[in-house]
């Protein structure tokens, strides 16, 4: 898991500071399970595990965190995510 | 029934005239929702298929939240926030609604070769990730309007022959199964 910096970053306190926003996509009865996992990989270069990881996390609890970071960056992720179908939002990350 | 397939790394997509049709009307509606009727359509207005996104299409003047659930499905607010949400989408619901429009017309184009041949054929050479994101939309505005729920396959074998929605469903998952196939190859290498 030593690639994945983006979700690491998760437990960082000090990017924490520095990136205190969050991209959340939600459940939806509609997307395949494999083209979530495919968007993932697309959009964030997750590898397959960590992408498949973060579906299920979608699909079992109704939403998952996928990125961290500036209000900027969250904004360019949700935009993209949305040109993908799916649906997500950003927000500070003291609320998820 | 018609599936994606792949040499190397041209896909292709063979389709009967029917499945050309269906897909054709779907993409057009779906365009007309999205702002975009600058073609002339295919579909009969008489279609069942073809009065499912015709509502509400008087795109309002200003960027709003979409009263359409197709539109807000497809144009989501990006922030549970109405203020910031209303803010980001006066900044970006052009470029994402032009990129949703630039990728319906591509599929359109191709479709439209085979509508007017009057015949089954096969579009070769397509780009995957066009087409996968295109099926993608139009399965979601279909979902919304067929208020489709993770127990909706179990309700579509329930329903009659006669019922109307019976022939949406059965297009929703023809969908489903289509959009399956290009995956499957995507993921394959």
């Amino acid at each position: 898991m030593a690639t994945d910096t983006i979700i690491e970053s998760d437990l960082d306190i000090s990017q924490l500071i520095d990136k205190p926003w969050v991209t959340i996509v939600w459940d939806d009865p509609v997307n395949l399970m494999s083209y979530v996992s495919f968007v993932f990989m697309k959009l964030f270069g997750f590898t397959a595990e960590h992408a498949d990881e973060l579906m299920m996390q979608v699909h079992t609890q109704g939403r998952a965190a996928v990125t961290t970071g500036s209000r900027e960056e969250m904004e360019r992720d949700v935009q993209r995510l949305h040109e993908h179908g799916l649906w997500a939002t950003l927000q500070r990350d003291d609320k998820f | 029934m018609s599936e994606f397939s792949r040499d190397g790394d041209m896909y292709s997509l063979g389709l009967s005239l029917d499945e050309a049709h269906i897909l054709i009307n779907l993409v057009e509606q779906l365009l007309e929702l999205l702002g975009e009727g600058d073609f002339n359509h295919h579909y009969d207005e008489s279609d069942p298929l073809a009065q499912l996104m015709a509502q509400l299409k008087a795109a309002p003047e200003e960027i709003t939240v979409p009263e359409d659930p197709v539109l807000l499905r497809l144009l989501p607010s990006a922030y549970a926030d109405p203020e910031s949400a209303a803010d980001f989408r006066r900044y970006t619901e052009p470029t994402l609604r032009g990129k949703k429009k630039r990728t319906l017309v591509q599929v359109r184009s191709a479709l439209e070769i085979i509508v007017d041949a009057d015949r089954a054929g096969i579009i070769e050479d397509l780009d995957s990730e066009t087409w996968l994101m295109a099926i993608n939309d139009l399965r979601l505005a279909l979902s919304v309007r067929l208020e489709v729920t993770p127990d909706s396959y179990d309700h579509f074998e329930t329903l009659s022959e006669e019922d109307p929605q019976k022939p949406i469903f059965a297009v929703y998952f023809w969908l489903g199964w289509l959009q399956s196939s290009l995956l499957n190859l995507l993921s394959n290498g």
